[in-house]
């Protein structure tokens, strides 16, 4: 189950936009309050600038809170900084956060599973990092190594021409497109879990997990320092259910996890 | 580039494709529309999940998707694009060989 969806704004144009889901409408101070206070655990929320920030000067907020907004509006520094003290995460779409546009980033926000969806995100050349905004408006810091060419004949990866598409469920990048899906898969282990359960039938044993994780990371089973490929196989195939820690530890070191993370997969 | 179907004026909510970075077991096709998608394995011709619900997906669209021709060169697609995972896995073969 999602959170909450909270819209604040003196009107009702922006909750209209969400038709079916009907997000919870904060119109009024006191209504924003007891919102705060009634999903005490966390919210996402969507607000105008202009009502948020004069309510919340109302209500007299000290402490940071569950909350994560989506500000529509370009509130100046001070105004941010403050909104940033009182949400646990504030996001701004401008000039270098591109985002959904409208219609998608509505829906996108308005789905149950929003939160295995993108709205947005940045490219941070500097620090060779993709940052992507999920519709629960966490973020995800994706290296730029992770966009991989398959091979030589594919397109690579344009950081400079970055987009959300298809509904919050791909990254593209120019001409070069990752499933959403592919990222959450390997920087997740909670939609990994969530995953599990909604296959219809998958391998849940060790062997099965290192055999998914050793091919998602493009490695053959002779790719495993001082461990055969013949091991390799056999743990794949269940014949060794509890591989010796050493064994273990090499193998989740090439694979990039901890041994522990490998079930996961 | 993803490789994506073109898919009759019917379907215009609909997206197939098979992108450039995707999990890679099992091989599949991604069936997109709006907030959703459905993945269907390459090897089995079945959905690989349990939601959403499977039957969302219009049987014509399903039924285009297999089609000879289609399903041919979607297999062949992914081959090109996933060479360290091929439908028909060269690691699969080998355990034949072996047993």
């Amino acid at each position: 189950m999602s959170e909450p969806l909270v819209v604040v704004e003196e009107n009702h144009g922006l909750a209209a936009h969400f038709g079916a889901t009907k997000p919870v409408s904060a119109s009024s101070p006191e209504q924003l309050h007891a919102a705060m206070n009634k999903f005490a655990h966390g919210a996402v929320w969507v607000a105008r600038a202009g009502p948020i920030l004069k309510w919340l000067a109302v209500i007299d907020p000290r402490a940071k809170t569950p909350h994560r907004l989506l500000l529509i509006g370009s509130p100046k520094g001070p105004e941010r900084a403050f909104l940033r003290a009182v949400f646990e995460s504030v996001v701004v779409p401008d000039d270098e956060m591109k985002m959904l546009g409208f219609d998608e980033l509505f829906e996108v926000l308005g789905s149950a599973r929003r939160a295995n969806l993108l709205v947005g995100g940045a490219v941070a050349p500097a620090a060779k990092s993709v940052v992507l905004i999920r519709g629960d408006l966490t973020s995800l810091v994706v290296p730029f190594s992770w966009f991989v060419a398959r091979t030589n004949e594919r397109p690579k990866p344009n950081f400079s021409a970055f987009e959300i598409v298809d509904f919050g469920q791909t990254i593209k990048l120019g001409d070069y497109e990752a499933a959403v899906e592919a990222v959450l898969y390997e920087f997740d282990a909670e939609f990994r879990k969530q995953e599990r359960k909604r296959r219809i039938s998958v391998d849940k044993s060790l062997g099965g997990a290192l055999r998914r994780l050793r091919l998602q990371r493009g490695l053959s089973r002779a790719d495993f320092p001082g461990i055969t490929a013949k091991t390799i196989a056999r743990i794949e195939r269940g014949e060794v259910k509890e591989p010796h820690g050493d064994t273990l530890g090499i193998i989740a070191e090439k694979l990039g996890v901890k041994p522990e993370e490998i079930i996961t997969f | 580039m993803p490789y994506a179907l073109r898919l009759p004026k019917k379907f215009k909510q609909w997206k197939v494709k098979i992108r450039d970075r995707e999990t890679v077991e099992p091989p599949h096709v991604t069936a997109l529309r709006k907030t959703q998608a459905w993945r269907i394995d390459l090897r089995t011709g079945e959905f690989m999940d349990s939601e959403p619900d499977p039957g969302e997906v219009p049987e014509a669209l399903v039924k285009l998707i297999k089609s000879e021709a289609v399903w041919q060169a979607l297999r062949e697609q992914w081959d090109s694009m996933y060479p360290h995972n091929p439908i028909e896995s060269e690691e699969e073969s080998e355990e034949e060989s072996n047993e």
